[in-house]
């Protein structure tokens, strides 16, 4: 038997609706509520956090992924020939006319040397030739470098397969050609090869006989079929330019100012008849290709939320709906109807967090794992770019910003239906689910 | 009339399951005083339920009008309506429906929390509360570690813990023993009788009935009967 005792006294009737009370929503509550309801049946919220950490670690790791491959293609392009800026007369890229010539190149050389920024210049001659062995003929672009001030500039010395690159052999100049080329021509290393060239002002023909000394290979399809090195003074000599140069090639102490349109190198020179270009100019397709990277990311993106999206709608809903039936009681007991719906979109957002904390340590330590040891993309060409070097994934502080904040704020928004459907819903038609 | 609480008035209440239209209430006439400790009974599927939630606010009639204290509830808005629940009304359901994932304390505690009632009185009136219906020590217990009995002792407590006006309670005594039940009924009518709580139950617990003062006759959705006895039962 219970013997009630001192029971509480009621207040008076008297102060129905026309006396409303201090209304305070107890927040805490609602944070109790919503964290203990999330870890009701932990196995599902276990694997909803699973599917939607999965998600998000493999969208941080895809962004990281893309930015290691465009990293490696611009400094495939830059670094293995090409440089991050060139000067050259103007017109000279669409033609390469052996007349459009950089006179006294020593003069533009300390010129670029005196921005602090510049760190590496070499120069060369670039022109049309035709190579001829005994077993074949082809056209190639023939450049003249200058071995000690290329090495640090392209990755020449390191693409050499076959033989070496250093001038003069036995009376005879020394050549380096790609190893398609080299198949083309049925050649090796010593054999020896017949270079034409147009000459500059006359036009005349001029013929050099060269020994093979090497053979490189970039993987890049059309520099090694297409491409022989000689010496910088040999071919200024054969092309009749004196001590004139087709280009100038520089790299930046750091790559991103390659990028920057005001950079005052780009207009240091001041000659009307000399352009000073990017590598963005130098080569259209790479940037084209770049951005298709960051469309193909997009896209990516939106697949990948898209899936998030499913499973959070899928747990929410699968969570909410259950338990209509107590959201009738919190209505019936004296919850107003918009915390009732704050209630849920608590619950759905403290899923979200925990979902991108999770997703965020998941992505942080699979970009961490490659950034070391790199995924293996060689043998591939991209826009006449190789990926010679492996790529590395990078961490950048947006991948954890962006996509956890927008995975807690789609949940949020996804939460205000059946948030807003509970929160309308007659508490006694709730009661009865 | 000045005494009646909650006035309702030609109350129809119409289900539609599929094709089907089902009259859960059909044109009722209902008043309750303060102080009144009345059955609503009926056989199963009569409008006890719907009865009890129209006149609460918990549903809204097809036709009809109730009034809250001269007060019709279809002005209300929602807010409105679950402050008036939260203050005025305590609700005993048949199934207890508490919530799951709080504790007992925290189950009696929550309207309060919504009165914005201070910590220290909280816990005042939750230990003094769980020592009235005899469950002192199982305060940070979940309910699903108590016996139904437990369980309905809590739903209880938290209906009054609130000090509401009037309680209603739908088949309170249904999924309890008839000894459990018995109890209830003691505390419901104490309550009643000691502060002039006023209490609407449905049933069709004839002991319950028994020891209403008014008792209500519910049949096809219409008031059937509606007695006041002078002497009801008294105690359990």
């Amino acid at each position: 038997m219970i013997l009630y005792k001192k029971p509480c006294k009621p207040t008076k009737f008297s102060s129905i609706v026309e006396n409303k009370s201090k209304y305070a929503p107890p927040v805490a509550v609602y944070i109790k509520l919503a964290w203990r309801n999330l870890f009701r049946n932990k196995r599902r919220t276990l694997l909803s956090v699973l599917a939607i950490g999965v998600g998000i670690a493999a969208l941080i790791f895809v962004d990281a992924l893309l930015i290691g491959w465009k990293d490696n293609m611009i400094h495939t392009a830059t670094a293995t020939f090409m440089g991050q800026g060139q000067v050259h007369h103007k017109g000279f890229l669409e033609t390469l006319e052996v007349d459009k010539t950089i006179d006294h190149p020593g003069k533009k050389i300390n010129k670029l040397k005196s921005n602090p920024d510049i760190q590496q210049i070499t120069c060369r001659t670039r022109s049309f030739g035709m190579i001829a062995s005994p077993g074949n003929v082809q056209s190639i672009i023939i450049n003249g470098i200058d071995p000690e001030t290329e090495k640090n500039m392209s990755k020449l010395d390191e693409a050499i397969i076959k033989g070496n690159f250093s001038g003069k052999n036995n009376g005879h100049n020394k050549m380096l050609i790609g190893k398609k080329l080299a198949e083309i021509l049925e050649v090796t290393p010593g054999d020896k090869v017949t270079l034409t060239v147009a000459q500059a002002k006359t036009g005349n023909t001029a013929q050099e006989m060269f020994r093979i000394g090497g053979i490189f290979e970039f993987k890049v399809r059309e520099m090694d079929t297409s491409m022989a090195f000689i010496d910088l003074h040999q071919s200024q000599k054969l092309l009749g330019i004196n001590k004139d140069v087709h280009e100038i090639a520089f790299t930046f102490k750091d790559i991103t100012l390659s990028t920057q349109v005001n950079h005052p190198v780009w207009s240091l020179l001041g000659y009307s008849d000399i352009e000073t270009l990017s590598w963005l100019e130098l080569m259209p397709e790479l940037k084209a290709m770049l951005s298709w990277l960051n469309v193909s990311m997009l896209i990516m993106t939106i697949i990948l939320f898209g899936i998030v999206a499913a499973g959070i709608v899928n747990t929410l809903f699968m969570s909410l709906y259950e338990r209509m039936f107590e959201f009738g009681v919190l209505r019936a007991v004296g919850t107003r109807p918009g915390n009732l719906a704050f209630l849920i979109v608590l619950e759905a957002g403290s899923l979200a967090v925990i979902s991108a904390v999770a997703g965020s340590v998941m992505g942080a330590i699979l970009v961490y794992i490659f950034s070391k040891e790199g995924l293996d993309y060689s043998d591939t060409e991209f826009v006449n770019v190789a990926i010679i070097d492996r790529i590395y994934p990078v961490m950048a502080s947006h991948q954890f910003m962006i996509y956890p904040l927008s995975l807690i704020l789609f949940t949020m928004v996804i939460g205000l239906y059946p948030a807003i459907h509970a929160a309308k819903i007659t508490p006694a038609k709730a009661m009865k689910k | 009339m000045s005494n009646i609480i909650i006035n309702a008035q030609s109350l129809k209440k119409t289900y539609k399951t599929g094709m089907v239209e089902v009259n859960a209430l059909n044109g009722v006439d209902f008043q309750v005083r303060q102080k009144e400790f009345t059955a609503v009974a009926g056989p199963s599927g009569s409008g006890k339920t719907t009865l009890l939630n129209l006149i609460s606010g918990l549903d809204t009639p097809t036709s009809g009008t109730v009034q809250l204290n001269q007060k019709e509830i279809s002005s209300m808005s929602g807010a409105e309506l679950g402050d008036f629940r939260r203050d005025h009304i305590g609700f005993i359901f048949q199934s207890y429906n508490l919530i799951p994932v709080l504790t007992v304390t925290e189950n009696i505690e929550y309207i309060m929390l919504l009165q914005g009632i201070k910590k220290n009185e909280r816990h005042r009136r939750v230990k003094k509360i769980l020592s009235e219906v005899g469950l002192e020590g199982t305060g940070n217990r979940k309910p699903i570690e108590l016996s139904g009995g437990q369980q309905q002792r809590v739903a209880i407590a938290r209906a009054i813990v609130s000090r509401p006006n009037i309680i209603l309670a739908d088949e309170p005594t249904a999924n309890l023993d008839s000894k459990t039940g018995r109890e209830l009924l003691q505390i419901m009518q104490t309550l009643n009788q000691k502060l002039g709580i006023t209490f609407v139950f449905s049933t069709h617990d004839h002991m319950i009935m028994s020891h209403a003062r008014r008792l209500v006759w519910i049949h096809d959705g219409q008031i059937e009967k509606d007695e006041v006895r002078e002497q009801p039962c008294q105690g359990g």
